[in-house]
């Protein structure tokens, strides 16, 4: 059983993307898999035509229990749940300052749900916030997305800081590359620098035509275009991320 | 994950499937998906080893499925290749679905009960998002060998969707398809199909007599149990499925034999004679293959008892046996397939069927009676010779001792449903405790004779031959050692046999 966070700081790096094919490809193989989807904007949720029930809301997601089983909606595929997102978690921070022990209710939220199914994944809104602190306590694994640039690097080693600095292990990090664009020069040598590097996973997701499209069809790309260069590259990522979630 | 309620119903004769799947398209927003064949193939070991245990297996689609029978639950996926026929623990792939089973079916096979070959069309239920909120398959599910084909419907709820799932119900409920069917309808129904139904076979001896019943007719009946075990081994046999087939075979006819013993004067005197020969010649002609089965079944234990450096000498022992079991196993094949067993089953199988008047001396007699004389005389020919046994006495008087038990058991296991079950189960548990340690000592005398008459009969000269032959000496000392510590173990296991609880209990049931 593990908590697989996708997170990154930066925006638009393939998150959604990548949370929505690693969960597919996880419940493909006969695990139960849950995607928590934790942004406010709600992209995952929409990617598998799912609407939150009205009722629910940050405070519901907060109180965990009876109040998440409810919520949580069958996918289109056979052993994939999904924790849909609402608009108001984008207040979220403000609630889970009002709580006792706020940077722990995710995990205890969790906790339940680790029983039931044995992957989570979660989708997590970029910046740092109360909620991604949360969200690093609870994860087993810290999956992210990287687009090899400058600022990309960047905004991986303030991560890593941060880690440090709240007493988190850097070892729960996986890096792999995302948007690749091999016609560009700095991807390249992005890559070449940072391959050695701890955590960093030797594969990486082209910029593909078909992933952005996820957003038409709305389903993910391995179930929709299955032996599509997009949906191999997801599965290649999804058994390298196997073999190191093997190993704790 | 929710346990999600099942629900899947037969579809009357008088429905026809087209029309109903048209209806329904009518009735919701759908997606239908092309049709797909599927096959289903069932495993299980001829003595429902899966089936007692709470499992059920299912090959199909290049991968096992082990399922939970009460829950209905997937416990594991395991890829492999294609099923064949018979499959032993070994051959399943290595994982946690060979962890789980070896010990489950020891050394018998997976046999295939029934294949199951299904078409298949979904229908997927939408909503306004073009969502999938239940599923609906359809499937035409042809038992292969057979005209038996299940029609069924099976919804397949997506969680929180409960409202779209009720409308579908209804949509059902209204078309008159109201029949739902138990988990695992479709193996049942297979199995029925085919003549077989769980628990058919056991290998334990069950039988219940009622005490009324005089001794012939209680011994009929115990005969009728045993020939029948007997016939239901057969094919097993003949097609070498598994060493188990012949084991229970032997059992059988060794259960028949001492039943001609005991219950000497139940059945009229030419008949019991005929047969006691009878069944002596069945066991030998099935003797030399087992004999054969019992040693290759110890391949493993025999390297372990081994210094690597000798283990490699063992390998061309084994290698000799195989081929002498390949041999004698076509002799027994000629031998069962030969008009004489034929006609010894058939006489036999006629006679307990033919209601005999001829009077026999002890036929009258109530079988509680007899039962409990048997068994008695038994219980103190055990005491006797079992109390004169020291440390000096010769092995011959422990492996004469052994015989005595052997056929207490038997006959305590002819009876036992005569008598409170928990008080027999007990004597029959302080029994079995005695067997084991007169049953080690004898398989190692046994074993020890084998290997000395094997190592007799090699020649000097080659390499190979010194390797086996130091081999197969090891081993002797091995077991020489072994049986002098169980030796060592019989006074304190028979004076347990002989407490005087026991002897207190053997009395209260038998005297």
């Amino acid at each position: 059983m593990s908590v697989i966070a996708v997170y990154n700081i930066k925006g638009g790096v393939g998150k959604t993307a990548t949370s929505v094919n690693l969960s597919y490809l996880s419940a493909c193989q006969g695990n139960r898999t849950l995607l928590c989807d934790m942004d406010s904007q709600g992209s995952a949720t929409y990617y598998f035509r799912i609407r939150p029930a009205k009722k629910f809301n940050t405070r519901k997601l907060l109180k965990g229990g009876k109040h998440i089983d409810r919520n949580i909606r069958g996918t289109d595929y056979p052993g994939l749940d999904l924790l849909p997102a609402d608009f108001s978690y984008r207040n979220i921070d403000i609630a889970l300052d009002d709580l006792k022990k706020s940077r722990q209710r995710i995990s205890k939220i969790l906790k339940p749900l680790r029983e039931e199914y044995d992957h989570i994944f979660l989708d997590c809104p970029p910046n740092v916030t109360l909620l991604s602190e949360n969200i690093f306590h609870a994860a087993d694994r810290i999956l992210v997305p990287l687009i090899p640039t400058t600022l990309s690097h960047l905004a991986l080693g303030q991560l890593l800081d941060f880690l440090k600095e709240i007493g988190q292990d850097r070892g729960k990090v996986l890096v792999f590359f995302s948007m690749v664009e091999k016609r560009k020069k700095m991807h390249g040598e992005m890559m070449r620098l940072l391959r050695d590097e701890p955590g960093v996973l030797p594969c990486g997701i082209p910029f593909l035509a078909d992933v952005e499209k996820m957003g038409i069809y709305r389903q993910p790309v391995a179930a929709m275009l299955p032996n599509s260069a997009a949906a191999e590259s997801y599965r290649v990522l999804w058994d390298a991320i196997c073999g190191k979630l093997e190993r704790p | 994950m929710q346990e999600l309620q099942q629900d899947t119903r037969r579809l009357p004769e008088s429905v026809e499937m087209g029309s109903l799947m048209d209806a329904l398209a009518d009735s919701f927003t759908v997606e239908i998906e092309g049709k797909r064949s599927s096959v289903a193939a069932w495993y299980d070991t001829f003595d429902w080893r899966l089936y007692n245990h709470g499992y059920l297996l299912r090959h199909g689609d290049r991968h096992w499925h082990l399922l939970d029978r009460g829950s209905g639950e997937t416990l594991v996926t395991s890829r492999a290749g294609t099923g064949r026929k018979r499959v032993f623990a070994r051959d399943l792939p290595a994982g946690r679905l060979r962890a789980l089973l070896e010990p489950v079916l020891d050394v018998r096979a997976l046999l295939l009960l029934v294949t199951l070959q299904s078409e298949e069309t979904r229908i997927r239920v939408l909503n306004r998002d073009r969502k999938t909120t239940v599923f609906v398959e359809f499937s035409r599910q042809q038992v292969r060998g057979t005209d038996t084909v299940l029609r069924l419907v099976r919804l397949v709820p997506v969680r929180g969707y409960d409202k779209p799932l009720r409308a579908v119900r209804a949509f059902f409920d209204e078309h008159g398809i109201t029949g739902q069917v138990p988990l695992f309808y479709d193996f049942e129904q297979g199995l029925r199909a085919v003549g077989r139904a769980p628990g058919d076979y056991s290998s334990r001896f069950a039988i219940r007599l009622d005490p009324d019943l005089t001794a012939r007719q209680a011994a009929i009946t115990i005969y009728r149990h045993l020939l029948d075990t007997m016939l239901a081994n057969e094919e097993g046999i003949l097609r070498d499925l598994d060493t188990e087939f012949l084991h229970d075979f032997r059992v059988a006819i060794r259960r028949t034999r001492a039943g001609l013993a005991q219950m000497k004067k139940v059945l009229p005197a030419d008949i019991t004679a005929t047969m006691k020969e009878e069944f002596a010649y069945l066991g030998r002609i099935t003797g030399p293959v087992r004999d054969l089965d019992v040693y290759l079944l110890k391949e493993r234990d025999y390297r372990a008892r081994l210094p690597e450096l000798l283990q490699e000498g063992l390998g061309t022992f084994f290698t000799d046996l195989a081929e002498q079991r390949r041999v004698e196993q076509k002799k027994l094949v000629r031998a069962l397939r030969s008009p004489r067993y034929r006609q010894i089953v058939t006489t036999w199988d006629e006679y307990l069927r033919s209601d005999d008047p001829t009077p026999s001396a002890q036929g009258d007699v109530p079988v509680i009676d007899l039962a409990r004389r048997i068994i008695r005389r038994r219980f103190k020919r055990i005491m006797k010779d079992g109390r004169a046994i020291d440390d000096s006495s010769p092995d011959e008087h422990l492996h004469r001792l052994r015989i005595q038990g052997k056929k207490l058991r038997y006959s305590l296991e002819f009876f036992r449903s005569l008598f409170p079950e928990d008080e027999v189960g007990s004597v029959i548990r302080q029994l079995k405790r005695l067997q084991n340690n007169l049953g080690d000592f004898n398989d190692l005398s046994v074993q020890q004779e084998m290997l000395a008459r094997y190592l007799r009969g090699l020649r000097p000269g080659s390499r190979r031959n010194m390797e086996l032959a130091a081999a197969i000496g090891g081993l002797l000392t091995n077991l020489f050692h072994e049986q002098q510590r169980v030796r060592k173990r019989f006074a304190r296991t028979f004076s347990r046999f002989g407490s005087r609880k026991n002897v207190a209990l053997f009395r209260k049931l038998f005297y």
